[in-house]
């Protein structure tokens, strides 16, 4: 297996090599590791971008389902934090066929950030730290939000 | 804020809750909560070992607890520990987590377990036990083993 500590989120897929290939062209992820049976089936996939690792599941027991099957409902989304250009990545995401929800946009605070639905109906989101910004200075400019423990 | 380049976001009915399960069960730390002043969360960061996973709730759009979906999930999340996995299966149960797999060898090398959080959602735990190559794992699982496409 590859490895890192920390989180690796599994996205789960109806067509995991589709996925596969989407994410490398969309996102620039790359195959870390990838395992399939004797008979050539899709067993297993880890993908890797910068230091961290996404597995690319497939509908392999009864509760993991494509938000395809759910109604385009998710229980969790990707984070993708990037140190470059926030807009051309997404402009790459873009043109791989991403549906832009929420163009790029600096956030109160601190990152710019875009979000998008990749073909299946999961979510990503990419954000890059462009203004540091204070506790105090967000809550601010959100007026009615209470934050505990910003550092 | 330090950042890890790839990180879960969760949806929870209960995102207290569930911030105060993953302490009791995991010994994540919750380390940044955005309030909405009406119970709900915004944003939060619960950290292990310098790598963040987000809590958010209670959900609605799109967006969905496992409770709202007789519990189906889009995705999971995977934690690679450096050490004490048993003992942290057995924190995670007394905590209320369901174990599905209790803490076992697996060919690629590494000690796993699986359980659900009180809200359905997937976690799996794993320690590197002996690191492998691909080769080593074709080897000990009987699969075709790529390192690139």
């Amino acid at each position: 297996m590859a490895h890192n500590t920390g989180f690796q989120p599994s996205v789960i897929y109806q067509d995991p090599r589709a996925a596969m290939r989407w994410l490398e062209a969309a996102f620039g992820f790359e195959v870390a590791i990838f395992i399939e049976d004797a008979a050539g089936r899709f067993v297993h996939c880890q993908m890797r971008y910068g230091d961290g690792l996404v597995s690319v599941g497939q509908e392999w027991d009864e509760p993991f389902k494509s938000p395809l099957k759910l109604g385009g409902k998710n229980t969790q989304l990707t984070s993708l934090t990037i140190d470059s250009d926030v807009d051309a990545h997404c402009e790459r995401a873009r043109a791989a066929g991403a549906v832009i929800v929420a163009e790029p946009e600096t956030q109160f605070y601190g990152d710019r950030s875009y979000r998008c639905r990749d073909p299946e109906g999961h979510y990503w989101s990419v954000g890059q730290t462009v203004e540091e910004v204070t506790r105090e200075a967000a809550e601010e400019r959100m007026p009615g939000l209470k934050i505990t423990g910003w550092v | 804020m330090d950042v890890p380049p790839i990180s879960p976001l969760i949806f929870y009915r209960d995102p207290k809750a569930a911030l105060a399960f993953l302490e009791r069960a995991f010994g994540f730390e919750t380390r940044l909560l955005v309030d909405d002043g009406q119970g709900g969360v915004i944003h939060s960061e619960s950290a292990f070992e310098g790598h963040v996973v987000m809590v958010s709730g209670p959900p609605s759009g799109k967006w969905a607890s496992p409770l709202d979906l007789d519990g189906k999930r889009t995705g999971s999340v995977h934690v690679q520990v450096p050490a004490g996995l048993d003992a942290l299966c057995g924190r995670a149960r007394a905590a209320g987590a369901r174990i599905e797999r209790e803490p076992a060898d697996q060919p690629y090398g590494d000690r796993v377990f699986t359980c659900l959080d009180p809200e359905g959602h997937s976690w799996s735990f794993g320690q590197t036990l002996q690191v492998m190559s691909a080769d080593e794992m074709a080897k000990t699982t009987g699969r075709v083993i790529q390192e690139k496409l």
